[in-house]
This record gives structure tokens, C-alpha cells and sequence, in this order.
């Protein structure tokens, strides 16, 4: 029997997400996502027997580097789960409340509240399977826990819930993935995770999406809780997805505590990518370094709204957040909006931020070098998010990112190139 | 071997900016085009180049008989002609070292050897006496003016164009840099490279001695002459030519 703190909190989250309807978001009157087109009634979660070896489209993304550990959930089900490193434990969240009773109840939903809207209730009422990730005191890893969301068939809801725990002086490297092949149909991915960065811990962490070109919803949310003295690099990526629309806050809880946050988007055809981060400063003596990165092809809708927020208290915070996006698509609606609410004197806390097109004075000189106007904007495209790829600090997941970009600015090239020309005639 | 300007009439949404300029660089030649600001020289360059900016109303511009007055710049600096730029553009998240290697590979059908390359970039960062650790960083991106202006020499001697047009390479460099630079371009003057120095002052011209000296002023080249042209200017100034063209108008 799962312990009642879990089955508590599935019951009120149940009776949330029936009480309320399936919300649309606006935002300033102009920006919106609602989810009209969702048939949330048509998808379910399905369940899989357990995999002897890696699905290929894993394999592909993964590459062949070593891990610490790690584990597969497709759809409902954690198929496949390989721990290398004796010293963690990583487990199927299932598991772990029976295994790992105290651990898993000091920390889970923690930063979760199962009531903040239709579909974290969903989440919270519904996940299965789960994973745990638990990094003990003084454990320092050089290769990456790996964990995979994985959905392969129309028709499915998965509903996913990750909680890592990273000991104290514990230094490691937690990837979590999100793929899909180009699914002929709808699914959706309602997921919730939550990170705790003990004292003194360091946490590279990053989030890897590409939910490929089929109709697939992503509608999750993530924590990041950082404590005394502990740092978290978290760099999340969002390469695809029909309809995204995410909750990525990163908390400095106690002082001393550093937040390096950097992210990158790049949306086509007619993908909508909705993105609220939050960097919160709990408490003084705190610092953060936010950097976003966009870019934004065929008809698609990105909308990325990063907010620092500084509490009552949290004075010595020293705090930067930059946004910026590009265009390359006519038909391609974006927003970044930085802002900033700081509620104590005696803080260092700035925004900034850059909508915009290629430059063609960089254009020309790189085809007064020879380069055709084609390899121009990729090589400006992918220097442009060179900063957030280096963020990510592992070779492997940098190659797909890159490889990744590269493809997606090969099928808009046509578009893009008469894109650049037509700006270049209106100039 | 040559690159040949002709009645080139070139203007800007605004105005136009050059009325007819007339110049022919034979390889193996340096030219040096001198002129106060704001007179059309980086104009001129930026025409040779192909910059989109500009529109050529009238004349051609001829590279080795060829007009490439309407090719893009891609193709220009396929067919061998180098600008290096007054103010250079920051290509943020591309190392000079990979920039270069991108450049060298346009002219080739197969791309360079890593040896190969390896080796033409260290001998180039030799001649110019530049750092190893430069050319991994990101192209001129927090670049000092006279670091933008060695990696712009630098892309030079790497590319090996055969017409090389320097846009005030020497302005923003200090004695020493402007010694190195000098050097190098010096190094670089073979009998299979023309040289076009865009200068406003004769200081470099010291280092560099030019064949040819041509003086534009509004749009136009009102003098031309040898090196001894580039001496009676650093004597009289610019304004002693305003003056001289002012009192042979018609
Ligand atoms: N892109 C441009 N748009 C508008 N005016 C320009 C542009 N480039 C140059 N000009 C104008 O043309 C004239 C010549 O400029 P430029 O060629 O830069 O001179 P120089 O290099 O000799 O200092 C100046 O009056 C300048 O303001
Ligand atoms: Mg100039």
C-alpha cells in the first residue's frame, strides 16, 4: 500500500482537477493559449511491460555515453532502469515510497501544490510510475543520471512526476529527456518535477524536449529548490512540441545559494510554446544569472515571459535575467518579456532583452568571407545559441542540440532565406 | 590581373554618394585612397564588395575582365577579392578559428585538412604576432579596435585574396600594432596580389609605400599621382586639395 500522503493528496487533486474547467491562458489581451483543440477525453494513459533494450529512438538521442544511471518511463510505465553507479539511488517513484518511505515524504510536492490549476491537479492525481533520483551526502558523479519521458503511440496522456533529491556537498549531473517520433495523432505529457539542491550541493541539470512533429501537449511544470550555499546550472532546451506551455521556476531558498539559468526555445511550423519562468530569491545573500534564447520559424507562436522576484527580506540578492529572440519567419508571432518584482531595498537586480531579425550587416560580412547567404544565417543561428549549448557542459547531449538546430534550419532554409532577402529589399 | 573600377555612380536610399569613380589595381600594384571622413571611401569598398546597402546607379565594376558589379559577395570573394572592414561585424558563438576554417572551405571543393589548416593559421598568427588563445575566441565579439583590426589582417593572410582592400586598417592602432600590421601586409605584397589601402591619414603609408596614391574627396577622385603625392598631402592637408579643386572648377 502506497503510504496516505500520497493517496491524500490524489484524492484532493482528483476533486480539483473535476471542479474546474479545461482553462485557457491570456495574457495582456493579445496572447493566448488555450488547449480548444485538446481531446483530452480520447487519450490514456497506457501501460507497457518492461524493455530489454532501448527503444531506438533513445539510443539515437542519447548517443552511446556512459551514465550514472538510467531510466525509461513510456507512457505509464518505467520499461527500463539501469543504474551504474552504486552509490545513487534511482528507482521508479512507486518504488521509492515504499523503499524510501521518510526520504520520499520529507520531500515530495514539497514545491507541488496540487492546486495550482486543472492540469498539475491532473498530474498530481494521475502520475504513475514516477522516478527518483536520490544523490546521498558527499556522492560526487562525473557521468549524467539519465531519465527519459518517452511517448510512442497517439492516443496517450502521460501524467509524470520526478523527484530528485541531490545530498549535501553531493556534485552531479541530472538530464531528463522528453522525445516522441512524429506521432500521427494527439498525446499529451502533464508532468511535475521538483529538484532540492541540499546545502553545498552542485547540480548541472538540464531539460532536453523534443516531442518530434506530431500533436503532442506538454503542459508541466518544474522546481528548482536551492539551498545554503548549493548551486544549480539548469539549462532547459525545448525543441519541439505542438503545444507547450510550461511553469519553470528555480528558487535560491537560503543564502549563499546560486541559480545559473539558461534556456533555449526554437519553435516551427505552427507550434505554440508558452513559457513562464520565475527566479526566486527567498532569501539575501543569493545570486542568479538567467539567460534565454529563442528563435522562431514558420508559423509558429513563442511566448516567453521571465520573471525575478525578490521577497520581502532577501536583501544582497545580486540577480541578472536576459531574454532574447529572433524571427525568421514572417509568419512567426513571438514575445519575450523580461520583469521583475523586487519587494526589498538594497538588491542588484537587472533585465534585459532583444526581439529581433538577422543582422544583415553580419550576413555580409560573413559572405565577403565567402560564405553563401544559406550558410550565413545557420552559422549566425547556431552561434546565437551557442552560449546556452555550451551551458549544458556534456559533449553528448551538446552534439544533438547542435545537430538538432542545425536540422530544424535545414528545413526552414527556403523560408528563411526568403525571409532575410525580403527584409534586405525593405531596408 | 586586374581589378577595375568604372564610372561608378553610387548611391543610398537617401543620395547618392560616389559620382563617377574611375580606378584600376593590376596585381602585384598597392594603391593607397586617401581622402577626409565622410568623402566615400568605405562607400567605395563596400561597393566593391557587394554590400546591399548600396545600389550602383552607373558604371561596372570588372575583376579580372569580369563584371561582378551585380554578383553577390559570396561569389566576389570566390573570385578572389578581400575587403578588410572599417568597422567589422560581431559574429557572437563562432570562434575565429572556426570562422576561418568555414572561409577557407568556400574557396575549396574538398575542406582543408586539420593539419593543413592548423598549420596556414599558425603561421599566419605568427607573421602578425597573435596569441594563440585568440582564435578561440568568439569573432570579435568584446574585441578591442585594434583586436578587430588584426582578425580582420588575419582573415587577410589566411584567405590569400588576390585584390585585398583595407578599410582604414590603420586607424585605432597603435604605434607597435600598426608596425605589425604594416609588416604583414608588407609580407604579403607579391607580385600576384593587388593592394587598395584606404587611409586618412599617411602614417601607414610610411610603412606601406604605395605605387599609386589617389585622393577622393565628395564622391569624387580629384587627384591621383605617385607617392610623393601622399608627402605633399601629410604637408598640406586636406585642405590644400579642397582648395585646388575648388580654383580649377569651371
Ligand atoms: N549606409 C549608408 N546610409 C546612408 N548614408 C551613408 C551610408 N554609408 C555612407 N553614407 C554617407 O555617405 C558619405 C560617405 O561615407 P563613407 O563612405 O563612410 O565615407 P568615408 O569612408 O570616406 O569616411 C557620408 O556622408 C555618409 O554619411
Ligand atoms: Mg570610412
Amino acid at each position: 500500500m502506497p503510504p496516505s500522503f500520497v493517496e491524500d493528496r490524489r484524492k484532493a487533486a482528483l476533486e480539483v482537477f473535476e471542479s474546474q474547467p479545461v482553462p485557457t491562458w491570456r495574457r495582456s489581451g493579445f496572447w493566448t493559449t488555450t488547449l480548444r483543440k485538446l481531446r483530452l477525453g480520447e487519450l490514456e494513459p497506457r501501460r507497457y511491460t518492461p524493455l530489454e533494450e532501448l527503444p531506438e529512438i533513445v539510443r539515437q538521442d542519447l548517443g552511446d555515453e556512459e551514465h550514472a544511471g538510467l531510466m525509461v518511463q513510456r507512457g505509464a510505465s518505467v520499461v527500463y532502469t539501469h543504474v551504474a553507479d552504486e552509490r545513487i539511488v534511482m528507482m521508479p517513484l512507486e518504488q521509492a515510497l515504499e523503499e524510501h518511505t521518510d526520504l520520499v515524504a520529507e520531500y515530495f510536492a514539497r514545491r507541488l501544490p496540487y492546486d495550482e490549476g486543472k492540469f498539475p491537479a491532473a498530474t498530481a492525481a494521475f502520475w504513475t510510475g514516477g522516478m527518483f533520483v536520490h544523490v546521498p551526502k558527499d556522492v560526487q558523479l562525473e557521468r549524467p543520471i539519465q531519465i527519459v519521458w518517452l511517448i510512442d503511440e497517439p492516443g496517450t496522456a502521460q501524467y509524470a512526476h520526478t523527484l530528485a533529491v541531490v545530498g549535501e556537498f553531493a556534485e552531479c549531473k541530472i538530464r531528463e529527456y522528453f522525445v516522441a517520433p512524429d506521432l500521427a495523432g494527439q498525446a499529451l505529457h502533464a508532468g511535475a518535477f521538483e529538484l532540492y539542491a541540499l546545502p553545498g550541493s552542485h547540480v548541472n541539470l538540464a531539460h532536453y524536449q523534443d516531442w518530434g512533429s506530431g500533436e503532442v501537449y506538454d503542459l508541466s511544470t518544474r522546481r528548482v529548490e536551492i539551498r545554503r550555499d548549493a548551486q544549480v546550472k539548469w539549462v532547459p532546451i525545448h525543441l519541439g512540441g505542438h503545444l507547450t506551455k510550461q511553469t519553470l521556476d528555480i528558487i535560491t531558498a537560503e543564502r549563499g545559494s546560486d541559480m545559473r539559468h539558461t534556456g533555449m526555445y526554437f519553435t516551427e511550423r505552427d507550434e505554440h510554446l508558452d513559457l513562464f519562468s520565475t527566479d526566486k530569491h527567498e532569501e539575501g545573500h543569493t545570486t542568479g544569472d538567467t539567460v534565454w534564447k529563442g528563435a522562431l520559424t514558420g508559423e509558429s507562436r513563442a511566448s516567453y515571459e521571465g520573471l525575478i522576484h525578490i521577497v520581502p527580506g532577501a536583501s544582497e540578492t545580486d540577480t541578472y535575467l536576459q531574454t532574447h529572440q529572433m524571427l525568421l519567419s514572417p509568419n512567426a508571432k513571438g514575445d519575450a518579456i523580461p520583469s521583475l518584482i523586487v519587494e526589498v531595498d538594497n538588491v542588484k537586480a537587472s533585465h534585459g532583452g532583444t526581439v529581433g531579425e538577422l543582422d544583415e550587416e553580419q550576413i555580409f560580412y560573413m559572405m565577403t568571407r565567402g560564405l553563401s547567404r544559406t550558410e550565413a544565417v545557420r552559422v549566425l543561428v547556431e552561434g546565437y545559441f551557442e552560449e546556452v549549448v555550451q551551458r549544458l557542459d556534456d559533449p553528448g547531449l551538446e552534439a544533438l542540440v547542435r545537430r538538432r538546430i542545425a536540422d530544424k534550419l535545414r528545413g526552414a532554409e527556403q523560408q528563411v532565406r526568403e525571409f532575410v532577402a525580403e527584409r534586405a529589399e525593405a531596408a | 590581373m586586374t581589378l577595375e573600377i568604372q564610372n561608378l555612380h553610387v548611391r543610398t536610399e537617401e543620395r547618392e554618394i560616389l559620382h563617377g569613380v574611375d580606378l584600376v589595381v593590376r596585381r602585384g600594384e598597392n594603391h593607397a585612397l586617401m581622402g577626409p571622413n565622410g568623402s566615400g571611401k568605405s562607400t567605395l569598398a563596400n561597393t566593391l564588395m557587394g554590400n546591399p546597402s548600396y545600389e550602383v546607379t552607373e558604371g561596372r565594376i570588372l575583376l579580372n575582365g569580369e563584371d561582378v558589379t551585380d554578383a553577390d559577395p559570396d561569389e566576389r570573394a570566390k573570385a578572389g577579392l578581400f575587403m578588410a572592414f572599417q568597422y567589422p561585424a560581431t559574429i557572437p558563438g563562432v570562434s575565429v578559428a572556426n570562422f576561418l576554417r568555414m572561409a577557407v572551405n568556400a574557396k575549396r571543393e574538398e575542406p582543408i585538412k586539420v593539419k593543413e589548416f592548423g598549420r596556414l593559421l599558425g603561421e599566419s598568427m605568427d607573421l602578425l604576432r597573435i596569441d594563440r588563445d585568440f582564435t578561440s575566441r568568439y569573432l570579435n565579439e568584446g574585441f578591442s579596435g585594434g583586436e578587430k583590426k588584426r582578425a580582420e589582417i588575419l582573415q587577410l593572410a589566411v584567405l590569400q585574396p588576390e585584390f585585398a582592400v583595407l578599410d582604414e586598417t590603420d586607424s585605432g592602432l597603435d604605434i607597435d600594432a600598426l608596425r605589425i600590421v604594416a609588416d604583414g601586409v608588407n609580407r604579403m605584397r607579391v607580385p600576384e596580389r593587388g593592394f587598395l589601402i584606404i587611409t586618412h591619414y599617411t602614417r601607414i603609408l610610411g610603412y606601406v609605400r604605395p605605387d599609386f596614391v589617389h585622393i577622393m574627396l565628395d564622391g569624387r577622385i580629384v587627384r591621383e599621382g605617385g607617392p610623393e603625392l601622399a608627402d605633399e598631402l601629410e604637408d598640406k592637408g586636406y585642405e590644400w586639395v579642397r582648395e585646388e579643386v575648388a580654383a580649377s572648377a569651371p
